[in-house]
């Protein structure tokens, strides 16, 4: 999606017919508008949103009086004002106008709720244009709702994105763009399309055939049911796990408890390292114990064998004076060395047959001579297993002895909080541990839910291998089957799909929100997307990874980051070889429209975002005031902006308002009096 | 689908390890494949409307393909 213009009529300040181009290439792909306080950069912001889906965002007050007022005051009583925008775009190679209008009769000085139409039209290959038919649904598959707050937002707003509680939704919305949500569809949808397959199967298939299936429906059924019963399992150990990570925060900021739950949290993160560095250990005995436990077991056996080889020896068998294949080859050939016949059971025969009895085997002196020279190293090698086991039992054994100070400590601090003369204090900490044995018991029944499905999901496999083998005589019957399985390999395909989109979106996303980020800001901290798309961010002491708090300056950042790390994420992923088959050249491009991208930032984290601005998105429509982005703002983008812009701001207040912005070495208008209040759009390059 | 040893089942799904999407498409038949593609198509042209209820077109996409 490319924005072309966007023309407002009588929509809030915007008096008339007013029109801002935003057409932009590669090279320049910014627009810039600046507006005082109050003169419509919000409103501006919110026309996108309003023409796209009706709607406006929260912070915009009195969402009623959508006609200019000034317009409305001048109204008629019992005549109509009209309010619209109209936005043209680009998208996927065809040319968009989308027009959302109201007509609003005036029946009282206060204005009536207005009911918009939308109307949306596309440009065909002919230049001739032709209306769409289910405008609004067209608009939700170019950009779906949800989608759309990484696109048109509030820089001061915009660091909810990042916040505790918001993943979820965020998650659903990234999965819309990065094209999951129609992988997760399908797997939901295919097991219908197979249950009408196997009813007809049953119908036709005979006894067999009806009673493998029967017994498939069933494993499915319980599939189902456990599948929703782990999801409301997830929901409900996210919900504690929230609150118990609010509890602990309460805890951290609480003056008297600060301190010993700031040591219980280097405990426990201690702690869990002793853990896994115990069970590293414990792991790493049991697959010494696996691979060479059996040298243990050699000491006899190497003593035994060499006992055997030197009677051996003494006898003279070994090494063998004469070989047993020999003697075979002299009773085949019926002649031996000596020239005398050997005909079967002559008395010649006999005795050369007594030889074979006696001869060595060739395999026995080969076997002996490779076998000789390990039974020394032997030796060598069960001391150095005994050496290894000591060694590795005095790690498990020190590991063990931390596990067991830490516990000790922990309890100690859990101890302190829980019997805590502060009342407030105790109720935190029992209300804690409340919650934590919570959490334990849904891990554990979530756990075993977990382990069933596996097995229900490896008797529907085996179900429907036994299916496939089973005779059937029925046309009809024989093709259900076929077009069954055809849709269960498909829907175990997906699901691949799916495990490989989702860990690769987390890990691309991750890796782009650290180098924009990284970019940006001169602290070290280090941000992170978990699997659970959380972001946090860290700061790296003495190789040490520590969770940091985020400012509100740091979350805005972090949330720009996200969002530039998004918007380009999107375009590649459609760039690639992907089962949907090619998209269109600009698939997966979006305008970023943003209102105070430079919120509550400082000077140098202000001149850092408008580097990082310029590059976040093919195009790029910014609104600021004079003192968000004058100075350095306006230096950094400059060179990428197509369309430079002033929304005028005209009041009726008394005195002397007037005031000027200077750019590019001239004055603008930036606000003046008039006779009535509102706000112009004027073009300054 | 070839190579399902590959596959392994956790919490009910299957999940492949170091497969590449690619990899999972070029394991398919062709009839796998072209469903596969068409079932994205389906499924995405109606990602907005929460009430749609794709198995009808799901199934007539079975039959052209396995008619």
């Amino acid at each position: 999606m490319k924005l072309h213009s966007i023309t407002l009529t009588n929509f809030r300040q915007f008096k008339g017919v007013q029109t801002f181009d935003l057409s932009s290439d590669t090279i320049k792909p910014v627009s810039l508008l600046f507006g005082a306080n109050g003169a419509g950069k919000t409103t501006f912001l919110n026309a996108f949103t309003w023409a796209l889906y009706g709607s406006m965002s929260e912070d915009v007050e009195q969402q009623d009086r959508m006609v200019t007022d000034s317009v409305w005051r001048e109204l008629p009583m019992g005549d109509s004002a009209e309010v619209a925008v109209e936005l043209r775009f680009d998208h996927e190679g065809r040319d968009y106008r989308l027009l959302r209008t109201a007509t609003v009769r005036k029946e009282s000085d206060q204005q009536g709720t207005p009911s918009p139409e939308v109307h949306l039209w596309v440009t065909k290959s002919d230049g001739s244009s032709e209306i769409v038919g289910a405008p609004q649904e067209t608009i939700y598959s170019i950009l779906p709702r949800g989608v759309s707050r990484f696109f048109f937002f509030n820089g001061e707003r915009i660091e909810n994105l990042v916040k505790k509680g918001a993943y979820a939704e965020v998650q659903k919305d990234i999965k819309v763009l990065l094209d999951l949500e129609q992988v997760e569809r399908a797997i939901a949808h295919l097991p219908k399309v197979d249950r009408k397959l196997t009813a007809e199967l049953k119908k036709h298939g005979g006894d067999k055939a009806s009673e493998i299936q029967d017994a498939i429906d069933t494993l499915t059924e319980r599939q189902t049911t456990g599948r929703e019963e782990l999801k409301l399992l997830e929901g409900d150990l996210a919900t504690l796990v929230k609150e118990r990570d609010s509890v602990t925060d309460l805890l951290r900021q609480h003056a008297e408890a600060a301190p010993i739950q700031a040591e219980r949290d280097a405990v426990t993160k201690e702690l869990e390292e002793a853990r896994a560095a115990r069970d590293a250990a414990i792991a790493e005995r049991a697959h010494l114990v696996a691979t060479r436990g059996f040298l243990a077991f050699t000491d006899r056996l190497g003593e035994a064998t060499q006992a055997m080889a030197d009677s051996l020896y003494q006898k003279g068998a070994l090494p063998a004076p004469l070989k047993r294949e020999f003697v075979d080859q002299l009773l085949e050939d019926g002649k031996c060395i000596c020239g005398t016949e050997l005909a079967e059971h002559s008395e010649p025969w006999e005795h050369v047959k007594d030889w074979r009895q006696r001869a060595g085997l060739q395999a026995v002196e080969t076997a002996w001579q490779q076998l000789s020279g390990q039974i020394a190293p032997l030796s060598g090698a069960r001391d150095e297993l005994r050496d290894q086991l000591a060694a590795l039992m005095k790690r498990i054994g020190a590991e063990r002895d931390r596990v067991a100070r830490l516990e000790e400590r922990k309890s100690e601090l859990d101890g302190k909080l829980k019997n805590s003369p502060m009342e407030v204090v105790a109720d935190l900490e029992t209300k804690r541990m409340d919650l934590d044995n919570r959490i334990g018991i849904k891990n554990q029944k979530k756990g075993a839910v977990e382990s069933e499905l596996g097995t229900i999901a490896k008797d529907i496999e085996a179900k429907t291998k036994e299916r496939s083998r089973a005779e059937v005589t029925d046309e009809l019957a024989a093709k259900a089957r076929s077009r069954s399985d055809l849709v269960q390999s498909v829907k175990r395909a997906l699901e691949a799909i799916l495990a490989i989109r989702e860990e690769d979106m987390r890990k691309r996303l991750d890796a782009e929100l650290k180098a924009v980020f990284g970019s940006i800001t001169h602290q070290n901290h280090v941000p992170t997307l978990s699997e659970g798309f959380e972001l946090t961010l860290h700061k790296n002491v003495g190789g040490v990874e520590l969770p940091v708090p985020k400012s509100t300056g740091e979350n805005q950042i972090l949330s720009l980051s996200f969002v530039a790390a998004v918007s380009k994420l999107a375009r590649e992923i459609r760039k690639e070889r992907r089962a949907e088959g090619d998209g269109a050249v600009d698939a997966g491009t979006y305008p970023i429209v943003m209102d105070a991208a430079f919120g509550s930032l400082d000077q140098d984290y202000q001149e850092a975002v408008s580097r990082a601005l310029a590059k976040m998105a093919p195009q790029l429509v910014v609104l600021v005031s004079k003192s968000q982005g004058l100075g350095k703002v306006v230096t950094e983008l400059m060179p990428y902006v197509s369309h430079l812009g002033v929304i005028e701001t005209h009041t009726t207040a008394p005195g002397s308002v007037a005031d000027d912005i200077e750019l590019e070495g001239l004055a603008y208008p930036y606000i003046r009096s008039a006779d009535s209040d509102h706000s112009e759009l004027k073009v300054i390059k | 689908m070839q190579h399902e040893e590959d596959d392994k089942v956790e919490g009910g799904r299957h999940v492949t390890e170091g497969r590449t999407e690619k990899q999972v498409l070029e394991q398919l038949s062709n009839e796998e494949r072209a469903l596969l593609k068409r079932v994205l198509e389906i499924e995405r042209a109606k990602l907005h409307l929460s009430a749609y209820d794709a198995t009808d077109d799901l199934l007539d996409a079975v039959r052209e393909i396995l008619p």
